[in-house]
Parts: structure tokens; C-alpha cells; sequence
């Protein structure tokens, strides 16, 4: 990566800290606040905080001419999947907790890989958003066994 | 509360570290710690300037200063529309200034312009006078907010030294680039911070709020009218105007003291090393003169009239209710303070490096003996900012009222710099003499000198309830003027090369006659009626309306409608000067370089003699 790349990606990655970071704050409060006395629309308003945070990173790619990076894919997945499993800790060892927050959790949780599975679909297309999951299709290790394209023949 | 505003305060620090490290394995030039090499992203110009404005505002003080006052304090939030509308006629054009001339601060672009060291020498003061009493008594108050906060169990002292510790670091190691991009950053932060507790108030908190039961002021302040146009008032400490003191008057002198911000010599280093392109009229239209002055004037009014004074008392109450919330509130007014340290405090040590230790003390070093220096100013700053705002607060906020109405008085030479080339160096350095002593002798610090060592002045702070920077300005202008009918013609072939080229190359396109007529016929009639003595009728406007008979049930204070209604135009106006005069656009390409260097007689690095043979005084034992 030359000079300049490598400046506007830190210039990039401090514009989605910021984003990220003031809608974290913001979404955590309101998710402790749901958690307490606040109820479903509490946890409607965290979520709403990710779903802008996410909007305005897919923003500030298509601005900046960028993609998701490796290392950011990485920490959603590790967050969301950490959340997921805090949400079934919580529902299997906290009483009560399952008949309250069990099914906005889930809910806002399945709006957020509904909302990612959207933008792939139509950042990518369906064919390659599908392709981003499939590891049997490129199992072979020959070179030659490695399609560029879908329907490329070998 | 304490646990949660602690981690936030280590946390903050971490990403302060974060960023600076980021920043510092870029392996930019030594050069480059001075200014970012000139590539300052333009998101971060954008909040950047945002963050000045907010927090060099002095957010806190602000909030208090409203629940005191009422919505006559928020008209003041107008002001960072006029702010905008400085800043665009400025910045753009000393950018180019500094492209073609090569200049690497605002500091150096003045000293060249008008061959004057003393300027260079005043922006220098401007930058001292920025960076440690204003930002001392914006750290002392930081620190108090966080003493009170966590109930004494962080101490004032351990606060002040751990906060400008936090600040001091990513500055040391990062530079310049770092510095913007951790203001633009919290800036960012604060900002959704402080819109999410005042909403969340608003929707949790059963207490009648701002629409209901307004401001709770103290007896005898208007809280929702201006109190008169303009009041024969002795001044504050002499005597107590009727009402309040925010008049028409007192408004919009409060409002041009804003632009000071921008005219503070990190103000212009921000504007000047940002990247070209559309970053500067994007942040002066939507976020300065958009968010910011919505902020305070649509949003502050609904937490000052919950805070009533005390914005720890709120923040516990609030916290009583959701913790992160709470600790939200004290942490976005301790982040503003830290906004404002990082710029003043972090960008005045390198600029007084840039300005006085590299060009004038130590003079011919490499560039890696620059960034030394630039290191151990920034050191030693801090060092001095963390001993002024614990031992001497009160000195620090006497001293750093000092500041805004100031860097205020730099108005008409950088407007001689960008668009008037009769202003001569005469002219200026006259109208900052004269402008300088005004503003010091109607606000505190001149009256404690004189008061304390001679005996009583028959006027007191901000007389005729006009704020210092406007005395100091009309006066500053009127000498301006007067000097510049006899010195016109002085230096003039030297000023001139600068405008020959804005006129060939960067010629300002205002549109035709009847265009150039109506944004300038346009601009004064809105700040005659937004913030001069036409505001007046906004305080019946809408609850009395002229030629009816009967009062109507608007709901809200006329005032507030007037002060919405005027941000509301405001915004478009100056989306009109940035976007279609191009006063916000700025291209990289092709700047043709003026040798404005050559006909000042001297070496850019050379110390003039007086200096040089002070320096020799001591070293040369």
C-alpha cells in the first residue's frame, strides 16, 4: 500500500471510530435502559442506533470508494456472535429474563442480519453475495479448480 | 456514576493513544508533525470546526450562562452563523494564500503579507493567550464538573492533572494530523451525545420541561424576551441591567465574538492545512451554521431548563434514573472541554514552536530538531496548563476573556490579506493598538489591572451591555479606515502581488450586479433582524403579531420561533456564499506560487536582530 492509501485509510478508519463510537455509547445507554424500567422501545431505540451506525458506515464506503475491511467483518462477527451468546447465557441462567427481552433481542437481532443480508444483496448482487459463503465451491486447491466468476468454466 | 465516568475518561484516553500511535506509524515527514502535511481529511475539517465552535464556546459556561438568562443567552447560538459567514470570506482564500506564497501558518501568511514581525508576533500572543489561560479555566472547570460528579472521589488536582495528561499525549506523539483528527472525532461523539441526553430528559423525566414551564430564571430576567435593544448600563460589576444583559446590543456583539473562534490562530491552522475540496463549505453550511447553532439554539434551551444551574445536580438526578445517561451528560461537558484543550492548548504549542522557537530561537535546525522542539513546547504547555487551571483558576479565567474578542481584532488584517489591498501595515497595526485597548479596558482583566493598582473606573465590564469584541472592533475599524485614507499607497506593489494572483487565477465569482447586490443586501438585512436591533421584534412577533388586535396561542415563545426562524434562513445564506460563490471550494491544482518572500528583504528562518540579540544575551555568556 503507497503513501497516500495508506493515509486515507486512517483517515477512513477515524471517521468510522467516530461513527461507530457515539452510536455505540448512545445505543448501549439505551439498551441498559431497557434492561431497567425503559421496556421494548428502549431496545427498539439501540437498535435503531446500529442500524444508523451501519447505514452511515456503508456511507462513508460508498464515498470513499471503500469495502468493509477483513479486520472490521471480524469484529461484527465477534460482536454480534458474543451478543448472541450473552442473550442465551442471560435466557437460560437469569430468571424472568427470557419472558421480557427474549423477543426484542432476538427480533432486533434478526433485523440486523436481515439488514446486512440486504446491503450484500444489493451491494453484490444475490449470486455474489451468496458466493461470499460458499467454501465447497473453491475446496479444490489446484489453481486451475478456481473459478474467477461464477460460470467460469475450469 | 464515578465507576462509569472513569472508565469512559481511560477509554477516551486509550483511543486518544490509538489514533496518535496510527498516526505516528504513518512515518509522516518530520515536517509534516507541524502540519499534517498539509492533508487533513475533510470530515475532520468539518467536525473540526464544529468542535471550535461548540467547545471553545465554552459549552458548560454556556449551559449555566443559559439557565441564568433564558432563551436571550441562546440568540447568541445565531452567532455561529455569522461565524461561518467570517470563515468562509477568510479561510478560502488564505489557503490559496498559503499555497502560493508557501506559507506555512497563518502567523507567517500575515508577517509576509504586511512585512511585520509584530504581527507574527501577535499571533503568537493570540495562540499563548489561547492555549493556556482559556483553556486553563476550560480544564479547571472540566475538573471541577468531574470532582463534584464523582463526590469528591476524584479530587479537582488529580482531575486537572489526569485530563491534560489524556490530552498531552496523543498531542506529543501524533502531532498536528492526530490533534484534527481526535478533535473531529469527539467532536462527533459530544455532539450525538448531548442530542441523546437532552432526548432522553425530554422523554423519561416527568418534571415539566422547557415547553411547559420554560426556563426557571432568577427573578427580574426575561426569559423569553430580549431585554431592550440596547440599555445605558454602565456595565457588569457597575451596575445590574434591567431584564438581563443579552440586549440586541449584547447579542450581537456576543455573536461576533464567535467568529473570534475562527479567527484564533488554531481556527486558521485547521482551515489552512486541510486537504483541497468541498470539506470547508460543507462544514461551514450544514455543520457549523446547521448543527451547531441548532444545537444551541433548538436543543440547549431544553437541558438548560432542566439544569437549572447545576449540571451535576441534573446528571445525578438523571443518573438515578439510567446510569449511562448521567454519566453521558458529565462526560459530553467534560469532552467539550477536552475539544477545546486539545485544539488551543495542542495546536497553540505547535504553532508557537512553528512560529517562535523554529523560525525565530533556534532557527536552521533540521526538521527532525523541529519535531524535538515542537515536543518538549507541547510539554511544556501542558505542563503550564495543568499548574494554571489547579493553582490560579480564577487569574486563567480573568486573563482568557482575553481571547475570543482578541483574535476578533484580526478581522480587518486578514480581510486586508484575502479581498482589500488598500489596508496597509500601518492601518492594521494601528487598529489592533487601539481595537486591543478597548477590548481591555471593558472586560475583566483591564478593569482588575486598573481598578487594582489606581482606583475605580466609572465603567465596568461590557458597558452599554456591548460586549468588548464590538467595542474593540468598532474602534479597531473606525482607526483601520482612518489610517488606511492616508497609507494606501504605502507597500502597496508588495501587497499587490498577492491579489494580482487571487484576481488572475482565483477570481471570487459573486454572480452579477443584481446577484452581488442581493447576498450582500440579503446578508445584512438577515443579521439586522436575527441578531441586531431588529431581533427586538421577535419578542412579540409570533404571541402579538402587528396589525391584529388579538394574541395568538402559538404554544411556544415567540422569541424561540423568531431565534428557529432566522437560524432556518441563516443556513441557506450561507450555503449561497460557500456553495455557489465557491468561497467554500478549494482546488489543489494548479496554485501558481508568488514569490511574496523575496521583496520582504529577509530569510523566512532568520530572527529579527532585537530577538536575535536578546537570545545572544544569555547564550553567548
Amino acid at each position: 500500500m503507497d503513501e497516500e492509501n495508506k493515509l486515507a485509510g486512517l483517515d477512513r478508519h477515524a471517521l468510522v471510530l467516530a461513527i461507530w463510537l457515539s452510536a455505540g455509547f448512545v445505543a448501549l445507554a439505551s439498551f441498559h435502559y431497557g434492561f431497567g424500567a425503559g421496556g421494548v422501545w428502549w431496545f427498539a431505540g439501540g437498535f435503531a442506533c446500529i442500524f444508523a451506525a451501519f447505514a452511515c458506515h456503508v456511507v462513508v464506503n460508498t464515498v470513499l470508494g471503500t469495502d468493509f475491511s477483513a479486520r472490521e467483518v471480524a469484529l461484527g462477527l465477534v460482536a454480534f456472535l458474543a451478543a448472541m451468546l450473552a442473550v442465551v447465557l442471560a435466557t437460560l441462567s437469569l430468571d424472568g429474563f427470557a419472558e421480557r427481552n427474549f423477543l426484542p433481542i432476538t427480533m432486533g437481532m434478526t433485523g440486523l442480519v436481515a439488514v446486512v443480508i440486504f446491503y450484500m444483496v444489493t451491494s453484490f448482487g444475490t449470486r455474489a453475495a451468496f458466493n461470499a459463503f460458499d467454501v465447497i465451491r473453491n475446496n479444490n486447491p489446484r489453481r486451475a479448480a478456481i473459478l474467477r466468476r461464477p460460470g467460469d468454466r475450469r | 456514576m464515578t465507576g462509569i465516568l472513569a472508565t469512559s475518561l481511560v477509554l477516551l484516553a486509550a483511543l486518544g493513544l490509538y489514533v496518535a500511535s496510527m498516526v505516528a506509524r504513518q512515518g509522516f515527514s518530520a515536517t509534516g508533525f507541524f502540519d499534517g502535511d498539509r492533508m487533513v481529511p475533510g470530515w475532520a475539517l468539518m467536525f473540526g470546526l464544529t468542535g471550535i465552535i461548540v467547545a471553545g464556546l465554552g459549552f458548560s459556561d454556556q449551559l449555566v450562562i443559559m439557565a441564568r438568562f433564558g432563551l436571550q443567552a441562546s440568540h447568541v447560538g445565531i452567532g455561529a452563523v455569522v461565524a461561518a459567514l467570517v470563515a468562509l470570506l477568510i479561510y478560502k482564500r488564505l489557503w490559496l494564500a498559503a499555497r502560493i506564497g508557501g506559507f506555512a501558518t497563518a502567523g507567517v501568511a500575515l508577517g509576509e503579507y504586511y512585512q511585520s514581525t509584530t504581527l507574527r508576533l501577535i499571533m503568537i500572543g493570540l495562540a499563548l493567550i489561547f492555549g493556556l489561560p482559556y483553556s486553563a479555566h476550560l480544564l479547571s472547570g472540566s475538573a471541577a464538573l468531574l470532582a463534584a460528579a464523582s463526590d469528591g472521589s476524584i479530587s479537582r488536582s488529580a482531575a486537572v492533572w489526569g485530563i491534560a495528561f489524556i490530552v498531552f499525549l496523543p498531542a506529543v506523539i501524533g502531532g498536528w494530523r492526530a490533534l484534527a483528527l481526535l478533535i473531529a472525532l469527539e467532536t462527533a461523539i459530544f455532539v450525538v451525545l448531548l442530542i441523546a441526553v437532552t432526548g432522553f430528559s425530554e422523554i423519561v423525566l416527568v418534571k415539566p420541561g422547557f415547553t411547559s414551564a420554560g426556563i426557571p430564571v432568577p427573578a427580574g430576567i426575561l426569559a423569553d424576551r430580549l431585554p431592550g435593544v440596547i440599555q445605558y448600563s454602565a456595565g457588569i460589576g457597575k451596575d445590574q441591567p434591567v431584564g438581563g444583559v443579552f440586549t440586541t446590543m449584547g447579542v450581537l456583539s456576543n455573536a461576533l465574538v464567535l467568529a473570534g473562534l475562527f479567527l484564533s490562530p488554531v481556527g486558521l491552522h485547521l482551515a489552512l492545512t486541510s486537504r483541497a475540496g468541498k470539506g470547508l463549505a460543507r462544514g461551514l453550511v450544514w455543520l457549523v451554521a446547521g448543527l451547531a447553532a441548532g444545537i444551541v439554539v433548538v436543543v440547549l434551551p431544553f437541558l438548560a431548563a432542566r439544569v437549572v444551574g447545576n449540571p451535576v445536580a441534573f446528571a445525578g438526578e438523571l443518573a438515578k434514573i439510567e446510569l449511562f445517561m448521567g454519566a453521558g451528560l458529565v462526560f459530553a461537558l467534560v469532552l467539550a472541554g477536552q475539544i477545546a484543550i486539545f485544539a488551543f492548548t495542542g495546536g497553540g504549542a505547535i504553532l508557537v514552536c512553528r512560529e517562535l522557537v523554529t523560525s525565530y530561537l533556534l532557527p536552521g535546525k533540521s526538521p527532525q530538531g523541529d519535531r524535538l522542539a515542537a515536543r518538549i513546547t507541547i510539554a511544556v504547555f501542558f505542563m503550564t496548563l495543568a499548574t494554571c487551571a489547579t493553582f490560579a483558576p480564577l487569574a486563567s479565567a480573568i486573563v482568557g476573556s482575553l481571547a475570543m474578542p482578541m483574535a476578533l481584532q484580526m478581522l480587518p488584517a486578514f480581510l486586508g490579506l484575502t479581498f482589500v489591498p488598500w489596508i496597509s501595515r500601518s492601518a492594521v497595526l494601528t487598529g489592533l493598538i487601539v481595537g486591543g485597548l478597548f477590548v481591555f479596558f471593558t472586560e475583566a482583566a483591564g478593569l482588575v489591572f486598573v481598578e487594582g493598582l489606581f482606583g475605580d473606573l466609572p465603567w465596568g465590564r461590557w458597558p452599554l451591555t456591548i460586549h468588548s469584541a464590538l467595542w474593540g472592533l468598532a474602534m479597531n475599524g473606525t482607526a483601520v479606515l482612518l489610517v488606511s485614507i492616508f497609507t494606501r499607497r504605502k507597500e502597496r506593489t508588495h501587497r499587490d502581488r498577492l491579489h494580482h494572483e487571487f484576481a488572475s487565477q482565483w477570481r471570487t465569482d459573486f454572480g452579477g450586479r443584481y446577484a452581488r447586490g442581493a447576498k450582500w443586501s440579503l446578508t445584512l438585512i438577515w443579521a439586522f433582524l436575527a441578531l441586531g436591533p431588529g431581533a427586538i421584534l421577535g419578542n412579540t412577533f409570533f404571541s402579538q403579531p402587528i396589525f391584529t388586535e388579538g394574541d395568538t396561542m402559538l404554544g411556544i415563545p415567540s422569541l424561540w420561533a423568531w431565534q428557529i426562524l432566522f437560524w432556518l434562513i441563516g443556513v441557506p445564506l450561507v450555503w449561497w456564499l460557500a456553495e455557489r460563490s465557491r468561497l467554500g471550494h478549494t482546488v489543489e491544482a494548479p496554485v501558481r506560487t508568488a514569490t511574496m518572500l523575496e521583496t520582504s528583504g529577509r530569510r523566512p528562518a532568520e530572527a529579527p536582530a532585537w530577538i536575535a540579540a536578546a537570545i545572544a544575551r544569555v547564550t553567548e555568556r
